[in-house]
């Protein structure tokens, strides 16, 4: 094998693949354990929840603002997860609710986005850069990236009712 | 109790579902990512860096971030900004652009798993983050270039 290139790597050894395949299956099973400790309680309380008062009231206070995002009100609740834990413990909220195809899709922008935000924030500040700027930064564009979605996605709605429409429609 | 059952049935669904998926692109990641391949693309990914106003000292923290993800590249990340004394002005705009557009693979995917669509989700974030990336590096420009270099 050549010598790496010093510089991309300084001072960083190449482990064997056995290693390498250790190394990932370890971390792999460490993910694995978050995300069964996170995932099942909230998918359990969700289900439990869904139909109740509480999460219909829920619901029907944020639907405004999920509205314009194109979400149900209940979807508030993943943001909720999906900010102040992870994508997991987001997922595990949003099958419960069982959103449309263009809901899971738009959750998934807007939270891959803005997600795990007490955690990464403090990494980006560790390199230097502003963290909390870089926060609300996400926040932004996630809802940027959310009408943008939206408005693409109403875009391709609207080409495909024409397309499918009769001829002679218009 | 007869709602509870199929709960915590279909939350270790789900569970098996994501660690399904998780686990073999952990490990395909570790056993690919010494590849000298990936030490070179550096020379290929140059030119479009520049144009979100990176430089090369940038691609390995952008690029883990990218691919990894902003917690569990963190070790990377710091070490290489903090080695190659990056700028203030590439810090922010590696933060701005991982902020937007990180960790594709691994939450693209989870996402599609329970009904999302994929080229959708990374093709607005891979947008979204070169427009805004590109937009900022033209504002804030570096302070070594002298006016009328371009």
């Amino acid at each position: 094998m050549n010598e790496p290139e010093t510089g991309a790597a300084a001072g960083e050894s190449i482990p064997d693949i056995p290693t390498r395949i250790r190394t990932g299956l370890s971390a792999g099973f460490r993910t694995s354990i978050k995300i069964i400790k996170v995932s099942v309680p909230l998918y359990v309380a969700v289900t439990l929840l869904k139909g109740t008062p509480f999460l219909d009231l829920l619901g029907e206070v944020f639907a405004p603002v999920m509205g314009i995002f194109g979400l149900p009100g209940e979807a508030a609740f993943a943001f909720v997860a999906a900010f102040l834990l992870n994508l997991y413990a987001a997922i595990a909220v949003i099958v419960p609710l069982h959103l449309t195809p263009f809901q899971v899709t738009q959750c998934g922008l807007m939270m891959g986005v803005a997600h795990n935000l007490v955690v990464e924030g403090g990494v980006l500040s560790t390199t230097g850069a502003r963290g909390g700027v870089l926060t609300l930064c996400r926040l932004v564009i996630a809802c940027a990236a959310g009408l943008l979605l939206r408005g693409l996605w109403s875009l391709w709605e609207s080409a495909a009712s024409w397309a499918m429409a009769p001829p002679g429609h218009w | 109790m007869d709602v509870l059952l199929p709960a915590l049935l279909g939350a270790l669904k789900l569970s098996a579902k994501l660690i399904l998926i998780i686990v073999p692109l952990v490990t395909l990641f570790e056993v690919l990512r010494y590849l000298p391949v990936f030490r070179r693309a550096g020379n290929v990914v140059e030119p479009m860096m520049r144009g979100v106003g990176l430089t090369r000292d940038a691609a390995i923290p952008l690029f883990t971030g990218i691919f990894l993800g902003i917690a569990y590249g963190a070790g990377i990340i710091i070490r290489v900004a903090q080695q190659k004394g990056l700028p203030a002005r590439e810090l922010f705009l590696m933060g701005l652009f991982l902020a937007t557009c990180h960790s594709v693979i691994e939450d693209i995917l989870i996402f599609v798993v329970i009904g999302g669509n994929g080229p959708a989700i990374l093709g607005v974030r891979l947008g979204l983050a070169v427009f805004l990336t590109g937009l900022m590096a033209r504002v804030w420009k570096p302070e070594s270039e002298v006016p009328g270099i371009r």
